[in-house]
């Protein structure tokens, strides 16, 4: 029974050599191609999810970014236009003040010149009243030039002291 | 009791299937026909688990195979090294010839491990697969050298083992299935019907893995004892 037989011997090597190269082949090969496949697979998502993270973070620091830029922007149009209210505001202002001081002193000026008119008619007025009572007076004309002036200068003196 | 005798020590023979009728006659042993058979069976099953892989979408029957070649990666890894890579095929196709052999004595047939020029096939490969690795990896000189560590006072001993270790790994798969047979040979002559299949449990079946197991183990070990301790 312990009889070795080289016909099976080299039977089963060869046997055995191929049973190996057909599963290394078909099952070892194809499995461990998958496995292979699919630890690579694993980590280009790991590297790829690494990469977006870092996209992500990048855009959202460049997003924080140009936000605190237009609140900036933002603040300074509001600035700007408030002084440039401001400003608007105090010429108007000072304008009006201006066209009011204006408008008082030609209306003060008129006022002042009508009164004088009006005075300066009065006078005259008063002058030939007193130079008509005069005349009545003493019976004669008194329209010369020196009766006249004499009659301002009294007149001057009245009003003065009035 | 003789004529059981007789069946026994028949049965302990091995057959002869066929005589190939070339050089004066090729004899194919019985072990070598079902050997043939086992190999159909793991390429049927290897064309049909393999169909349709997926790398992103395992179904069931693709994870328990990846798992399991995962599991002989890591098993051939830990035990060779980092030279694994192209032990773990042939590892595997040994243990997958020897499991399927040692329990195909279930289905009627004859366990071709039962006859021993097929194990001494397998051991022959396993020495050279053990010798040839630590010469491949080491170099003829470092090769050489190993058979004197861990000391050189073990040199007659290693040397010894070049022979030892491929004629225990032969004998001791044959002897247990031998063994193994006769018992289930002498079941069925005492008790045809319940009692075989009890015990066809624990020697067909588990004594048929754990001696896939063992001789898959020495080989791996042995191997990676040849080649380890240099990247060590």
């Amino acid at each position: 029974m312990l009889e070795f037989h080289l016909s099976t011997i080299v039977f089963t090597v060869l046997n055995l050599l191929v049973l190996y190269f057909i599963l290394r082949k078909l099952l070892f090969g194809r499995v461990n191609a998958v496995l292979e496949q699919r630890a690579a697979l694993v980590q280009n998502q790991l590297s790829s999810a690494e990469a977006d993270r870092r996209q992500a973070g990048e855009l959202k620091a460049r997003y924080e970014d140009k936000l605190t830029d237009a609140r900036q922007e933002a603040a300074k149009l509001v600035a700007d236009a408030q002084t440039r209210a401001q400003r608007v505001y105090e010429s108007k202002l000072a304008q009006a003040e201006a066209d009011a001081k204006r408008l008082r002193s030609e209306a003060e000026a008129q006022i002042a010149s009508e009164r004088e008119n009006m005075l300066q008619g009065a006078r005259n007025e008063v002058a030939s009243l007193a130079l008509l009572a005069a005349a009545k007076v003493a019976q004669q004309a008194m329209d010369g030039e020196s009766d006249k002036a004499l009659v301002d200068s009294f007149l001057a003196e009245v009003g003065e002291q009035a | 009791m003789d004529a059981f005798k007789e069946a026994l020590v028949e049965e302990l023979g091995t057959h002869t299937a066929f005589t190939i009728p070339l050089f004066g006659g090729i004899p194919v042993a019985e072990s070598v026909v079902v050997t043939w058979i086992v190999m159909a069976v793991l390429l049927t099953a290897a064309l049909l688990l393999t169909r349709n892989l997926s790398v992103d979408a395992p179904g069931k029957v693709q994870v328990t195979l990846e798992s399991a070649v995962q599991f002989l990666n890591g098993f051939v890894r830990t035990n060779i090294g980092s030279h694994w890579r192209p032990f773990a095929p042939w590892l595997g196709t040994v243990a997958l010839y020897i499991g399927f052999a040692n329990i195909i004595g279930i289905f009627g047939l004859t366990p071709p491990t039962k006859d021993i020029s097929v194990t001494a096939a397998l051991a022959l490969m396993s020495m050279l697969l053990i010798y040839g690795a630590q010469f491949r990896y080491n170099g003829l000189l470092g090769g050489l050298k190993k058979f004197a560590e861990p000391m050189p006072l073990l040199l007659p001993i290693n040397l010894m083992e070049v022979a030892v270790r491929p004629l225990a790994l032969c004998m001791r798969l044959f002897g247990n299935v031998l063994g193994a047979f006769i018992i289930m040979e002498m079941l069925k002559f005492v008790a045809p019907v319940v009692l075989p299949a009890v015990f066809s449990l624990y020697f067909d079946l588990f004594d048929g893995l754990i001696q896939t197991v063992v001789f898959v183990f020495l080989t791996t070990l042995f191997t990676g004892e040849g080649i380890k301790e240099e990247e060590a």
